[in-house]
């Protein structure tokens, strides 16, 4: 395709190969291994723990609730940016993905400094009378952990969602107007069913970043709030450590998030398939 | 019935838009709008549509003033050039939805959107989906939509652009008879002269937001306003010249003998003479019989199938004519009474 041998394409690939092997297919088959060192013992250790089903419901809230919300800020962003010129997009664009070039710590610090018990929102909130120990305790919540993860989620819906709705065929939204539709009636009828493949693979995106993350939580709640990333730290770090626990919590870890991976790439597969589709038959 | 009063829309740079639009379109009646591109057409249609306000003047469909009314409430069935059908609906649920926002029951709805499918030939892909349609059959359903809830008028904005030579014209047809049969006010805005003349009543050019002229199809051709009006519609040679006496104009070329009556000696004009009005000589023709007779060297000549069109060289200008003849060519006749004098333009 790009002018080279088969062969060269071969030796192209390698690194990226050679890295995907040692940095997470090897890593996953020893974590594997250990969580069966002991027969499979870990898992009827870990499904018989509270601890465990707590985190796993944790985890689903907040797998839930974090890409929701950014879904919702994320459209009607998304929205806004397909109104403007490419120029202006381009430019906003990259204000927009910068929140994913920090890392998770750096994510949660800025929050503590931001919305903290001494953070500046919260100062200025307590000047107009709200109260700085619910405002700033609201970030060390599993709701303001979900708040929290949404500044890196919401640019990966506007990365998803922009593209069909730059390419949407706003005659469409005319046409249902000219037969009598309302703007908020054209938008629900013909915009958003559309739409519908890109909020779901944006939601699964989403959800298994959410699922995952684990950098902000540590910082931002310790091990007080239950989600199965702090469980899986748990027993590596405290007194008393289960490393076979861990790796089998890893491995429904892994598992959950490449099942809502898998799911968000099934829905882009087939979107792409009744594109092409599409596109060859118009022509 | 459609008509604008003084309509009058700039766009904020300053380029485009429209001015002191006058026009009326009757019940039943099929104008075509046409112009190059960026003379203002389009902002006519969206204008009327209600998707845009004009900055002065009045827009009113059958007797009523609907400025301020929005697009929704206007009643107009639309056929964009795109088609605008909804992807994620069958075809019966494209042309279902005006009626299912009008709470016409499932039903009923069902019933009119086949039948109106059915008027347009396509009531057997009911249950597909629009991707897996041709541009033809798109376009169908488009029509059947745009007129299935009976609106009060059908604006048709370049529906048949998208669609090859041959579809063209079949889709013409079809769309004559569907609007004929609905006996229903059509403003078909388009660039291709030929689907306006072969389709409308009346044809509106627009060039640089003004209406140059409105007339149907044989007037307009025949009888163009001006030079513009003369080379937008049809083919046409236009030559600048004095007008000599009430039955001679000189040209660079030569004098010719035609019908200046509405002139006076001294007067400078455009002198239109379509193509195909042209009569080229061949050798066993008497040429004493002929009118305005020129000699010329043929520089172009374009072998179209039915007819060929050539360019003959005649000192320093030069004269394009249609023939079927397939003979050699060096000679010219104008006929008189093919010759039409058009006023200057400074442009």
């Amino acid at each position: 395709m790009i002018g080279l041998p088969k062969r060269a394409l071969i030796w192209l690939a390698l690194p990226a190969t050679v890295f995907l092997f040692a940095f997470f297919i090897l890593p996953l088959i020893f974590v594997a291994a250990d969580s069966f060192s002991g027969g499979g013992s870990a898992y009827g250790r870990v499904v018989s723990d509270p601890v465990f089903w707590a985190g796993l419901k944790g985890s689903f809230v907040i797998g839930l609730a974090a890409p929701l919300f950014s879904l919702v800020v994320g459209y009607f962003v998304s929205l806004h940016l397909a109104s403007k010129s490419e120029r202006i997009r381009t430019l906003l664009m990259f204000g927009i993905s910068l929140p994913l070039t920090f890392s998770g710590l750096i994510v949660a610090y800025g929050f503590i400094l931001t919305f903290g018990r001494a953070g500046f929102v919260t100062s200025l909130l307590a000047e107009i009378g709200a109260d700085p120990a619910v405002i700033g305790g609201f970030i060390f919540s599993p709701l303001g952990l979900g708040f929290t993860y949404s500044y890196y989620l919401i640019p990966r819906v506007v990365m998803v969602l922009l593209p069909p709705l730059v390419n949407f065929d706003y005659a469409q939204i005319n046409a249902a107007k000219s037969m009598g539709a309302s703007g908020f009636r054209a938008h629900l009828d013909i915009l958003l069913p559309q739409l519908i493949p890109g909020f779901i693979s944006a939601f699964c995106l989403t959800s298994a970043v959410a699922f995952g993350a684990y950098g902000t939580a540590l910082a931002l709640v310790g091990t007080q709030v239950n989600i199965l990333p702090l469980v899986l730290y748990s027993k590596i770090s405290e007194t008393g450590s289960d490393l076979p626990a861990a790796s089998a919590i890893s491995v429904i870890l892994m598992a959950i998030c490449i099942l809502i991976t898998a799911l968000a790439e099934t829905v882009s597969a087939r979107k792409s398939r009744t594109t092409s589709r599409r596109k060859v038959i118009v022509a | 019935m459609i008509r604008f009063d003084n309509v009058a829309y700039r766009y904020g740079d300053g380029e485009g838009g429209i001015s002191n639009v006058n026009l009326r379109v009757e019940k039943g009646e099929l104008l075509a709008v046409i112009g190059p591109s960026g003379s203002g057409k389009s902002t006519l249609l969206k204008l009327l549509a209600g998707f845009m306000e004009p900055q002065s003047g009045s827009i009113w469909i059958d007797g009523k003033d609907v400025s301020g009314v929005a697009a929704r409430h206007r009643d107009l069935g639309i056929v964009f050039q795109s088609y605008a059908l909804f992807p994620h609906m069958t075809v019966l649920e494209n042309v279902a939805y005006p009626l299912r926002l009008r709470g016409v029951d499932r039903a009923e709805r069902a019933e009119r959107a086949i039948k109106a499918l059915g008027e347009v030939g396509l009531s057997s892909a009911a249950d597909r989906l629009p991707a897996t349609l041709s541009g033809g059959q798109q376009q169908r359903v488009a029509l059947a939509r745009a007129l299935v809830y009976q609106p009060k008028a059908l604006l048709l904005d370049e529906p048949l652009s998208a669609l090859d030579a041959s579809l063209r014209t079949e889709m013409r047809d079809l769309i004559t008879h569907v609007q004929r049969t609905a006996q229903i006010a059509t403003i078909h805005v388009t660039h291709d002269q030929e689907e306006a003349l072969s389709m409308a009543d009346r044809i509106a050019v627009v060039h640089r937001g003004e209406i140059l002229q409105v007339a149907s199809p044989k007037d307009l051709y025949d009888k163009p306003f001006n030079a513009t009006v003369a080379a937008f519609v049809g083919k046409a040679n236009l030559w600048v010249g004095d007008v000599v006496s009430s039955a001679c104009v000189r040209t660079e070329f030569g004098d010719i003998t035609c019908d200046a009556s509405d002139w006076v000696a001294g007067d400078r004009v455009n002198v239109m003479v379509r193509p195909e009005a042209i009569i080229p000589l061949t050798g066993d023709q008497n040429p004493k019989h002929a009118a305005n007779c020129f000699d010329g060297t043929l520089v172009q000549d374009r072998f179209l199938g039915a007819v060929r069109r050539y360019d003959l060289s005649i000192a320093g200008s030069v004269i394009t004519g249609e023939t079927g003849d397939r003979g050699s060519l060096s000679r010219i006749s104008i006929p008189s009474d093919s010759v039409r004098l058009l006023p200057l333009q400074d442009d």
